[in-house]
């Protein structure tokens, strides 16, 4: 199936391995989980793009390196 | 009787040959008299072509000659529309005097058109009837069995494509399910790089267990591994180091009577930074080793261990005699904390033991240069010495050990004394070499991929032609698995599917590999600034709202795009209404704002 259930508690533990002072609101985790989907899509655009640019068919590890220093630099907030 | 042209009305003249001739039927093919038909009278154009057509058909057909002629043709197949159509005038010509009667020219053409047509049709009756039938009847014949023929056929190819696609189909899903699987090890074996600190830990971790073995102390060993896993984060690179080495070289020298000594001294190490090992030498009792685990429980601090260990250590000198081969190993351990990096207790308690410097050699001499190494030489003897159930899994901790050792701590390794090598680990050191490259490998390939190190550690069990050991499966899941305890990770089959879903294009492994580590880095990034956000806003919980900020700074929220629309596209039903408060009849709003 294309969607999996979000792991809510995952993420929850992630960020408290982080931040452990940090709470999280009820929902709040959710929407880390749609930033987490929207940064995916953002750096797999970027990485298709830069297989299509090097006109090969399969992502490689060098089309993601690049992918993802443009996409982390982005997303920096 | 003949027709009185003259006299006869046409009324009389249809009576006469209502009654006088023979019932023609315009098909069958029989002799009819035209003479009759020759009268033109009142009758409309079309009732007068038919009954001229009819007693023409009649007239045509029984001309045998002409007929066989045009057979005769036919029988060729290959009819010569002249030849028919020069017979065929020879009778038209009879009915176009017929023809003549009539009173519109456009009957007489319809007459000539029908002339022309019928008598082919009438002289060619018999064939063109037959023709046709034998024609289809071939046809059909013919066609049928070209159709099952084309249907087996097909159907045949179609048993083979099916066959074919369907063990294509399954090799597939073999395949993927393999690959899955090969994916799915790798959750169990993934280390975290920001925590070089428990790899070391980790590291350190099977070294007790290693130990234990050879003091063949099964109970201290369970217990004293248990206690070591609760031990935590603790860890120092270079006492880490240190101990490996110490370790090694303790396990070259000792002999069985100071390997219990060594067991309760790894424990301590753990949680003890350059602490005294030496009074773990010394402790031989039970007793002791049970408290040291009890030590390895609650020395989590530094300082709450420095000073049970100094305790002890003072107590441990008094009890027991030294030897040579122990203050050798104090002095071994003392050059290697000295070494590494060591705390001042450490130093203090080296002050204790009046153990010579003068030893440094040989404790280097028994340092290996990699830790990898090390621990090979830990298999090594353990291989030869014990003969404990755990021993495979030490081997497979090892293989851990080294794996993250490996990857974390190359730079350590070096620093440390990297130019010795032992005498007695190099008739070893040959047999390890033979691991060391799998290991590195293993271990430089991919740190994920340390599930792959048991497996050369296991096949170089076999190798060793001493005791066949079948670990006891004692606690597996501390070795491989419950990862996610210590270092929450997100699932990396969620990872590859949801990237795999968006970049629509098949993507190599190491790829993904790349992509999961950027989103652990984007993860502490996350953490970070919603930390950021939160502090700003003067609160201590992050909210919807300072997510909401944090995606319209990343550009993912605009003007254009609001948040709602964003919810909706990407995440499911579910989630969308406990985040999007919809309204419901009774005033309601779910969820309740």
């Amino acid at each position: 199936m294309m969607k999996r259930t979000a792991p809510r508690s995952t993420l929850r533990k992630i960020i408290k391995k982080h931040k452990p002072q940090l709470r999280l609101a009820a929902n709040a985790d959710l929407l880390v989980h749609l930033n987490f989907l929207l940064f995916l899509h953002r750096l797999a655009e970027e990485a298709r793009t830069n297989a299509f640019e090097s006109k090969s068919k399969i992502i490689k590890p060098e089309h993601a390196i690049a992918a993802a220093k443009v996409v982390l630099k982005k997303s920096r907030g | 009787m003949l027709p009185d042209l003259d006299n006869d009305t046409p009324r009389f003249m249809l009576k006469r040959i209502i009654q006088t001739q023979p019932q023609v039927s315009p098909l069958a093919p029989q002799i009819s008299k035209h003479e009759e038909t020759e009268e033109a009278g009142l009758e409309p154009p079309s009732k007068r072509i038919s009954s001229t057509v009819e007693m023409q058909l009649p007239d045509l057909v029984p001309e045998d000659t002409s007929m066989t002629t045009f057979y005769m043709t036919r029988k060729k197949k290959k009819f010569s529309i002249s030849e028919f159509e020069r017979a065929a005038d020879k009778r038209l010509p009879q009915n176009q005097t017929q023809s003549t009667l009539d009173s519109t020219s456009l009957a007489r053409s319809l007459h000539m058109s029908l002339g022309s047509l019928i008598p082919p049709d009438t002289v060619e009756k018999r064939g063109l009837l037959r023709r046709p039938k034998n024609h289809k009847a071939i046809d059909m014949e013919a066609f049928e069995g070209g159709v099952e023929q084309n249907m087996l056929q097909r159907k045949a190819q179609n048993y083979l494509v099916d066959s074919q696609t369907a063990s294509m189909i399954r090799r597939a899903t073999l395949m993927s399910d393999a690959e899955i699987m090969m994916s799915n090890t790798e959750l169990f074996v993934q280390p975290q790089f920001g925590e070089q600190s428990q790899h070391r830990l980790s590291a350190l971790e099977p070294q007790l267990p290693e130990s234990k073995i050879s003091a063949q102390g099964s109970k201290t060993f369970d217990a004293a591994h248990e206690e070591a896993r609760l031990v935590g984060l603790v860890s120092n690179v270079g006492t880490h180091e240190g101990r490996t080495q110490r370790y090694s070289e303790k396990n070259l020298i000792v002999d069985y009577e100071h390997v219990g000594r060594m067991t309760p001294v790894s424990p301590k190490t753990f949680v003890s930074q350059g602490e005294d090992h030496q009074s773990h030498f010394h402790q031989s009792d039970p007793m002791e080793q049970f408290s040291v685990p009890e030590e390895v429980v609650a020395g989590t601090t530094e300082h709450h261990a420095n000073a049970r260990y100094s305790e002890q250590l003072e107590k441990k000198l008094t009890k027991t005699p030294e030897s040579q081969i122990t203050k050798a190993q104090d002095a071994r351990v003392e050059t290697e904390m000295t070494a590494s990096e060591e705390e001042e207790v450490a130093e203090g308690s080296v002050e204790h033991l009046d153990s010579p410097k003068a030893e440094p050699e040989i404790a280097r001499s028994f340092g290996a240069g990699s830790l990898s190494r090390h621990s090979h030489a830990f298999s090594s003897q353990y291989f030869e010495k014990s003969g404990t159930k755990s021993f495979k899994k030490a081997v497979e901790q090892a293989g851990e050990l080294e794996d993250r050792t490996v990857t974390g701590e190359v730079e350590e390794m070096e620093e440390e004394t990297t130019d010795d090598e032992a005498e007695i680990e190099e008739p070893e050191s040959q047999e390890i070499s033979m691991n060391t490259p799998a290991f590195i490998h293993a271990a430089a390939y991919k740190p994920l991929s340390s599930l792959s190190t048991p497996h050369p550690a296991e096949s170089a069990v076999p190798k060793f032609p001493l005791q066949p050991l079948r670990a006891k499966p004692v606690p597996k899941s501390s070795g491989v698995s419950r990862r996610k305890m210590h270092e929450p990770e997100l699932a990396s089959s969620l990872i590859k599917k949801v990237f795999s879903h968006y970049v629509k294009m098949p993507v190599a492994r190491d790829a993904f590999r790349i992509v999961k580590k950027c989103s652990e880095r984007y993860f502490r990034q996350l953490s970070n600034d919603l930390e950021a956000y939160t502090q700003h806003a003067g609160r201590k919980t992050v909210e919807v709202a300072d997510l909401e900020v944090l995606m319209r700074r990343q550009g993912l929220v605009t003007d254009k795009m609001p948040l709602h629309v964003l919810i909706e596209r990407h995440l499911p039903l579910e989630y969308r209404k406990l985040l999007i408060p919809v309204a419901v009849s009774g005033n309601k709003i779910i969820p309740c704002k």
